[in-house]
């Protein structure tokens, strides 16, 4: 039978955020509590996110957002106060179990921060560096996946002529799609992102809104916002935090129209709480 | 307003926003229900005045429909309302549509009262009052449920529309059954028909009205779905 309803009009199909098969889910996060010394800052945390998508975490300052998203790639091992229990599993195993590489981890799930942080090196050089270390010395290896990436990263067209100049030359918005071209040329399944557009101006942040969307088709984007709206535009699941606890996680559509919590609906309305 | 929890946004200047907007439809509203009520009035007492100043004030709504259109598309461009804010402005531009659209039947109304019906026929009018005097109860339960956005009374005011589509149907069929005794009646019948379905419209605004509340209160749309799904929210 043919549709009668325009695809455009016709409602995305949504998931079952609380049902998600194991194909389906690519971060599985169980039970998750942290505490920075005696203050407890995420608050038995359970969410799954789903594969090829993207997710945002979304909350005032203090939250627990961002505490959320290092957890996934174990950067708050750094802290020395900080302590994690419960599980986040890729691929089904626990990314906190004791025999896991974390240098491994993080090669599976790359992180881009707020400032873009290229290294004082060439363009090219900033791009390959993961696969260098990683052994990989081929020239014509490292030339495909430098321009693959920086074509990923919507940068080629703007740097295929300068690939050998600094990274420090670049713009702001070129620096931080740069240092997503780093963080993509190794492959990673997983890529977070912390408020990655926060210390750009507006059309470099829409580059790299679009950017992001493009992103999914190969990677799980999980990014932390302040920016309500961008994370409205960008992603496909929404979770709001607040004190270190999940309030809400639905699709993105229906958390911005209809939340089911009022501590959601004052936060995204803009209200006291 | 006690649902709709205007204030208490962190931008003071929003919550002044959307109070003038409100107040405003409110306006829109009390007018829209003043001219039905004259229209009305005009035609039961063959007031040529009145339905003249029917006729003389829709401008008002045609013009308070145009800037509470601007002032949400403002609202919109400015402010980027979410969740309960932003399906507040939606119910609010769609309500506006259908007031100004009662204003028009209204009008369709008050120029009975210009023609002239001779002593018999004048008894077909008072049927017609009947009509109108329910269609002005159900508008004003509709404005009264907007103003406070009381969901209850709304989904009960929305069911009113059933009675008024049976008076409407009654109606017609007492007019068809004069239309075949005296067929000279039948453009002043006519006249009378017109009216009546300008009634039977106005009830179906009315009912939209009622379906833009539930959907700003409860986030569901339930417009083009039976009285049972309304019933069961």
């Amino acid at each position: 039978m043919i549709s009668v309803i325009p695809r455009t009009l016709a409602p995305k199909v949504k998931l079952d955020l609380n049902n998600l098969s194991p194909e389906q889910v690519a971060l599985e996060i169980k039970n998750l509590n942290l505490y920075y010394g005696d203050k407890q800052a995420l608050q038995n945390i359970s969410m799954s996110i789903p594969k090829g998508q993207v997710t945002a975490f979304i909350g005032p300052s203090g939250c627990g957002k961002s505490t959320l998203l290092r957890c996934i790639n174990r950067m708050n091992d750094l802290v020395d106060i900080c302590k994690v229990e419960g599980e986040i599993n890729l691929h089904g195993e626990n990314i906190y179990g004791k025999h896991v590489d974390v240098a491994a981890l993080r090669r599976q799930v790359g992180m881009v921060f707020q400032r873009p942080n290229p290294f004082p090196k060439t363009i090219y050089e900033n791009v390959v560096y993961g696969l260098r270390i990683m052994g990989e010395n081929n020239r014509r290896v490292l030339n495909e996946a430098a321009e693959k990436s920086l074509r990923s990263a919507a940068l080629w067209n703007e740097v295929k002529d300068r690939l050998h100049d600094s990274a420090l030359g670049l713009s702001g918005g070129q620096q931080q799609r740069l240092v997503i071209a780093r963080a993509i040329a190794i492959q990673p399944e997983v890529l977070l992102l912390d408020e990655p557009t926060s210390a750009l101006d507006p059309i470099s942040t829409l580059t790299i809104e679009e950017l992001i969307n493009d992103l999914k088709k190969q990677f799980t984007v999980v990014i932390v916002t302040h920016n309500m709206q961008q994370a409205a535009r960008v992603s496909d699941q929404t979770a709001f935090m607040y004190m270190g606890e999940l309030i809400e996680y639905s699709d993105t559509n229906t958390l911005f129209t209809t939340p089911a919590k009022k501590k959601t609906e004052d936060y995204i309305t803009g209200r006291y709480g | 307003m006690d649902n709709i929890n205007l204030g208490r946004h962190i931008s003071g200047q929003f919550n002044e926003d959307l109070e003038n907007v409100i107040n405003h439809v409110m306006h829109m509203g009390g007018l829209v229900e003043q001219q039905l009520s004259d229209s009305l009035t005009a035609v039961n007492n063959d007031d040529e005045v009145l339905a003249r100043k029917v006729l003389a004030t829709d401008y008002k709504v045609n013009a308070l429909e145009v800037s509470i259109d601007d002032e949400c598309t403002r609202i919109i461009a400015k402010r980027q309302p979410a969740a309960g804010d932003l399906r507040l402005i939606m119910a609010i531009i769609k309500a506006i549509a259908d007031l100004e659209r009662i204003g028009d039947e209204a009008q369709k109304i008050a120029r009975v009262a210009l023609e002239n019906f001779s002593g018999e026929q004048k008894a077909l009018l008072l049927n017609l009052d009947n009509l109108g005097r329910k269609v002005l109860e159900f508008l004003q339960a509709a404005l009264d449920a907007f103003t406070r956005m009381d969901v209850e009374a709304a989904v009960k005011t929305h069911q009113s529309d059933e009675k008024i589509d049976r008076e409407y149907e009654a109606l017609m069929r007492q007019l068809m059954t004069y239309m075949m005794e005296d067929p000279r009646s039948i453009p002043q019948i006519m006249t009378v028909i017109w009216s009546a379905r300008a009634l039977e419209r106005i009830g179906d605004r009315c009912q939209n009205i009622c379906e833009h509340i539930i959907y700003f209160v409860k986030g569901k749309d339930v417009r083009h779905t039976t009285a049972e799904d309304i019933r069961s929210l």
